[in-house]
């Protein structure tokens, strides 16, 4: 202390320096300063201290340190300027920042408890109190975070992922307030145990202290306890593996630190304690994209969590059976995004449950009540948890909360049913649009009732068949409606068809009015008749034969003689005139005469020796089926001519398509060339880059993510051509990063230098400024001029770099006559060339001609030199006094210059 | 040595009135900094860069204490104010 006190003293006492004895106390170091002035005291200072502390002693040294960088924190906060103790003052601002935090989040942690159990008490929907419970911790909690979060928060952003960082902060600050106010007040000692260290232990201890805090607090609130889900449960698990059952609850906390550990930290999924309106947040836009993700874990949760429960068969055994709902519920309100093994999801199951209504339950049948519309879930997974939640009613019903949490739940089941139905795909085109609003609602809850869901489910089903039915059967009665009236029309007209025979009658009468005059009326009807028997029997020969029955489709003139006397003797009679009359009549009149010849021309009645119908007359099935028979066929025919179409052009298609494709490939091809050609240019400079390339990330440059599907073919036929027909690109397997690649090398070695033509190497290339009379000597001062940066020793190759340096220049200044003497110094660092003039003006030219113009991309400055130390520094350049020229006439290194349009060649602006 | 192009624009020129922020090595935040500071050209940091004469660590401390300025961010202040003084000096 004494020795602290006189550091300090010391410390203090350097601060009342002079100046005048600043100085003098570094001179006594050896140190020659410049003037103390106001801003260079701070600098002295520091100096000092510097030196004294190395020439004491190290112990007395660190005393001496703290001390005075306490007292200096103390006097000056902020200024930087005062930066003898600024660097360590601040790592001890924030150690005393820490400590005083840590009262201050005794105090909180008061605050919190007090808080939530009213907000638990509260039967009003708590949401705004939490929120402003949590908007005053916020408040404070970041200041705490700030101080202690270096201390106490340091796990979170050790062990969490990088990219999660701010979010761990966040969360960590609000992990903080959750620990904080888990311990209530009951525990100061698992406070300070938790906040104690850093890192892994304190992590595994805050758990413990949490969960130990959490049992008592639990025991006194049944209801309460029920609502902190994950936390009774985890308690008593853990109070288990502090007792009994030790293993499973040792297991616990410690799947609980792992997964703290090993996941990216996700507030909401973390924070049993975290206030609920952050939860919501989080939760919503969760649930929103993840409520597919719901459903496995449903799964999940619902399969394991029969596990723990069958082994505790405690009184909370029930709070554990309704756990696992509001747990479940929520899980499918608030799914991860990952879930690597079914431990971890069990867990955070009840831990999410208990994020969802921290600190006790009564707000639970709220919770559900609201929660009517629940997020749709699977089927099957409800079904298995229906079955689970059976058997704790059946075991757990002790436990008062489960049969009255159930009873609120059931009469919300038609609300739920249409919301819940919805996925299943059931057809309600009827009821889509109360699905819609239902859907919105579950997607703002976070709880859902499995077995609820089930009951609505069925209920759901008988609802919904009967509005269903008398859709399906409009459609039906549509379709067979339009079906029979095709089938009628096709037979009405089959039908018509088939009685032609009396419009042949009405044929027959009409051409009888030409040829009749000759024919008197009696015979004529006799006639008619004969005709019309006639008509009607050649018609059923024909019909039969036409129809198969027969193979004879005409009668004989001697079969039809007969059949006229057998139908009366008066026919016969008329007979020749009638078949006179058939022929003279050139209109078809049903019958007709063949001869025995094929030709047609009939003169005389005997030469008729066959009629035939020409109408024949077929039963009803008969038309039908030749007529189905004729329609078949042409519609085949009809598909085989638009298939034939249809084939053309589809060859047509895939070839320009073929053309397309292999386009594209060799467009790919050249653009792969292309890529491993420059690639291996640039191994070629970079000796560090591998001189191949992997096939896949070339793809990856040169095809857009987009199109990666849609070019995959091109790609792989591009492969292969490489593969097959460029020779300059090997294909090989080479091991990158462990992982065995294809890659591509290009083998082709680089055959020109051309790339030196490419950038030209020692040209003028412009002025960087205009010489003023601000950045340049007003007049000329010597007739000496040091040039600097025309080179760099280190990249010149070769002997006679020099001279081309030395042509550059008189290049430059080939206006100028006077320069005699040029000596460049090659192994000066800056590039450094000598030149002397004849007079003081001629260096003044070459001064505005040279100073600030970029010669192979470096900035060239002049100065000019005293002549006496140049005669001292190149005593040859005494005795020369002619001009120098550029050795030819080239001028090689303008040649830059003058691509360029007259401002470069314009020797300064003089 | 690899100078920056603001290095060499610095140094070809008398600095004349230019601003704290063509030093090398000082940007618009370390350039504000200066100039809240009073040092509002680049002639008045010359001007502590000659009162501490010359001396490279006085100088970066100063720099860093002043205007919060990295070790590079220093370091090349300090390379092209001296720089600056052999080629104009």
């Amino acid at each position: 202390p004494s020795a602290a006190a006189a550091a300090a003293a010391a410390a203090s006492a350097a601060q009342q320096l002079s100046d005048e004895e600043l100085f003098s106390q570094l001179r006594r170091y050896g140190l020659s300063p410049g003037p103390v002035t106001e801003s260079t005291r701070p600098v002295y200072l520091k100096k000092l201290k510097k030196l004294r502390e190395e020439e004491q002693q190290p112990p007395p040294q660190q005393q001496h340190r703290t001390g005075g960088r306490s007292a200096k924190t103390r006097n000056n906060n902020n200024n930087n300027t005062a930066a003898v103790g600024a660097p360590p003052g601040a790592g001890a601002a924030a150690a005393a920042a820490g400590m005083g935090g840590r009262p201050l989040s005794g105090d909180l942690s008061y605050l919190r408890t007090s808080g939530a159990l009213s907000r638990g008490l509260a039967s009003a929907p708590d949401n705004p109190p939490g929120a402003a419970a949590a908007a005053a911790g916020a408040t404070a909690a970041p200041a705490l975070a700030a101080g202690g979060s270096k201390v106490l928060l340091g796990f979170s952003s050790d062990e969490s992922d990088a990219e999660a960082s701010p979010r761990d902060q966040a969360s960590g600050g609000r992990k903080e307030r959750a620990a904080l106010q888990s311990r209530g007040g009951a525990k100061p000692a698992p406070l300070a145990d938790g906040e104690a260290g850093p890192g892994q232990p304190a992590e595994r201890r805050k758990p413990h202290a949490w969960w130990g805090a959490r049992r008592p607090a639990s025991a006194p609130e049944p209801l309460g306890a029920a609502g902190r889900e994950g936390a009774p449960e985890d308690a008593e698990e853990g109070g288990d593996g502090g007792g009994g059952g030790g293993g499973g609850g040792e297991r616990e906390p410690e799947g609980e630190e792992l997964r703290w550990t090993s996941r990216p930290v996700n507030g909401s999924r973390l924070l049993p304690f975290s206030c609920r309106e952050n939860y919501s947040d989080s939760e919503e836009e969760e649930e929103q994209d993840n409520v597919a993700v719901a459903r496995p874990l449903f799964r999940d949760d619902s399969l394991l969590r029969p596990r723990p429960r069958r082994s505790h068969g405690k009184p909370p055994a029930g709070v554990r059976g309704e756990a696992p709902h509001p747990a479940t519920a929520t899980a499918g309100g608030c799914p991860g995004s990952d879930r690597a093994a079914g431990s971890l999801d069990r867990r955070r199951g009840p831990e999410e449950g208990g994020g969802c209504d921290p600190l006790d339950c009564s707000p639970i049948p709220r919770y559900r009540l609201n929660s009517k519309k629940p997020t749709p879930l699977l089927p099957d997974g409800d079904l298995t948890l229906d079955r689970k939640t059976n058997n704790h009613i059946g075991r757990g019903g002790f436990h008062l909360d489960p049969p009255r949490v159930y009873a609120n739940s059931i009469p919300h089941s038609s609300l739920v049913a249409s919301a819940s139905s919805s996925p299943l795909g059931i057809n309600h085109s009827n009821h889509t649009g109360s699905n819609h609003t239902y859907l919105k609602n579950t997607y703002q809850q976070k709880l859902s009732e499995p077995e609820e869901e089930l009951l609505q489910q069925f209920k759901r089903e008988e609802v919904s068949t009967p509005g269903g039915f008398s859709a399906h059967y409009l459609s039906m009665f549509l379709l067979t409606a339009a079906c029979l009236f095709f089938l009628i029309l096709g037979l009405t007209y089959l039908g018509m068809r088939g009685t032609g025979v009396s419009e042949d009658r009405a044929l027959i009468k009409s051409p009888f009015d030409e040829t009749f005059e000759k024919i008197q009326a009696n015979e004529k009807n006799l006639m008619m008749n004969s005709l019309y028997k006639l008509h009607d029997r050649l018609a059923q020969v024909a019909g039969d034969h036409e129809c198969g029955n027969s193979i004879q489709r005409r009668l004989s003139v001697q079969e039809v003689a007969a059949y006229l006397k057998d139908l009366g003797p008066e026919y016969e009679d008329v007979f020749n005139m009638s078949l006179q009359w058939i022929l003279e009549n050139g209109k078809d009149v049903g019958i007709r005469c063949i001869g025995n010849g094929s030709s047609e021309d009939l003169t005389n009645i005997t030469d008729v020796q066959f009629l035939q119908s020409t109408r024949p007359q077929m039963s009803f099935w008969c038309r039908f089926r030749r007529a189905f028979v004729t329609v078949t066929h042409r519609l085949l025919l009809l598909c085989l001519l638009l298939l034939l179409c249809f084939v053309l052009h589809y060859v047509k298609y895939h070839w320009t398509k073929e053309e397309e494709e292999t386009r594209q490939m060799y467009d790919m091809v050249i653009k792969i060339i292309d890529v491993l050609r420059s690639h291996n240019d640039a191994c070629q400079e970079n000796k560090d880059l591998q001189p191949y390339m992997p096939i896949p990330h070339v793809r990856d440059s040169l095809i857009p993510p987009p199109d990666r599907k849609k070019m995959k073919k091109v790609w792989d036929r591009a492969v292969d051509f490489l593969a097959a027909d460029e020779s300059r690109v090997r294909t090989e397997t080479q091991r990158i990063g462990g992982v065995d690649f294809l890659v591509w090398r290009w083998i082709q070695p680089a055959a020109s230098r051309d790339k030196i033509l490419v950038v030209p190497s020692k040209v003028w290339q412009g002025q960087a400024f205009h010489l003023d009379r601000r950045n340049s000597p007003p007049n000329s001062l010597t007739p000496c001029l040091k040039i600097r940066n025309m080179f760099d020793p280190v990249m010149e190759i070769g002997d006679h770099w020099h001279l081309a340096i030395q042509e550059a220049i008189l290049e430059k200044c080939s206006d100028n006559d006077g320069i005699v003497h040029i000596a460049v110094d090659r192994n000066s660092c800056e590039g450094c060339v000598y030149v002397k003039c004849l007079s003081p003006e001629y260096a003044g030219k070459a001064f505005k001609a040279l100073h600030g113009s970029w010669f192979d991309g470096k900035l060239v400055t002049v100065k000019y030199l005293r002549l006496d130390r140049y005669h001292h520094r190149f005593p040859q350049a005494l005795t020369c006094n002619v001009p120098l020229k550029p050795s030819n006439k080239h001028m090689n290194s303008m040649s830059h210059l003058r691509l360029q349009t007259g401002t470069a060649n314009s020797q300064g602006s003089s | 040595m690899m100078t920056s192009q603001k290095h060499r624009d610095f140094v070809a020129e008398p600095m004349g009135e230019k601003p704290v922020r063509s030093l090398a090595g000082i940007g618009e935040v370390l350039g504000k900094k200066l100039e809240d500071k009073g040092f509002d050209k680049a002639y008045v940091v010359l001007g502590q860069f000659l009162v501490l004469k010359k001396d490279e660590d006085l100088f970066r401390e100063w720099l860093k204490d002043t205007c919060g300025a990295s070790a590079k961010q220093s370091r090349d202040c300090f390379g092209c104010l001296r720089e600056w003084c052999d080629a104009f000096l």
